[in-house]
């Protein structure tokens, strides 16, 4: 199995979608990483020449921020809103969405499940 | 929607000449403001703001991170204290 950017082993598919498996490489990225490598994309990835899996493997370590790297800077990027103390590090900070959506209902992704209160409206308490 | 490149930052213009002003003068109080839509310009840098969020001015002081970002962001205009609790009643209502 060939084995790209660390940890990642894209497998029995084309090419093309086995490198979405890598965290920070989607649809674009992954066609013009094909493009400039001239790897045709439709390539199963066990039929890789090893030539072709390294030279895959070393376009994206020299223009592309992917895995371990790109997991840090997404951090720090937050880290940053918290320390100035600005609304939106605030949002992190109490695990609430950021970009103003609504939270009277909803916004389940960013708050967890469901914490009954006894009481609330539509809870006979 | 982010604000067109064309435009360039919005800077509120009497702030920014009062904060010019102040770094002239060497004089370190801070400025009160209401401009809380004003962007961090990196001239700012070091001053301390006090922004008003609709009932206080907030101290800001203002470092080399916070360029880029409005006044207003540092500002909070919500104070959240708890849900109510149903066993001891409502705690004390809004203040």
């Amino acid at each position: 199995m060939p084995r790209i950017a660390g940890v990642d082993i894209p497998e029995q598919k084309k090419i093309r979608y086995s490198l979405r498996y890598i965290y920070g490489i989607g649809p674009k990225f992954a066609d013009e990483i094909l493009a400039e490598t001239g790897i045709d994309p439709d390539t199963k990835a066990k039929d890789l020449s090893d030539q072709e899996v390294s030279r895959i493997a070393e376009i994206i370590d020299s223009g592309y921020v992917v895995e371990g790297v790109l997991r840090r800077q997404i951090q720090q990027n937050i880290q940053r809103l918290r320390d100035i103390r600005s609304y939106r590090g605030e949002r992190h900070r109490r695990g609430l969405p950021v970009r103003g959506q609504r939270t009277r209902c909803n916004a389940r992704t960013r708050k967890g499940r469901k914490k009954t209160v006894a009481g609330k409206k539509g809870v006979k308490g | 929607m982010s604000r067109s490149l064309k435009k360039g930052p919005y800077v509120d213009e009497k702030l920014y000449t009062k904060v010019m002003r102040q770094q002239d003068t060497g004089a370190r109080q801070p400025i009160r403001t209401w401009a809380r839509s004003c962007t961090v310009v990196p001239e700012f840098v070091g001053t301390t703001f006090q922004v008003h969020n609709g009932r206080h001015f907030i101290d800001v002081f203002i470092t080399e991170d916070m360029v880029g970002h409005k006044l207003g962001e540092f500002s909070p205009t919500r104070l959240f204290r708890g849900h109510t609790n149903k066993k001891e009643g409502i705690r004390g209502g809004k203040k």
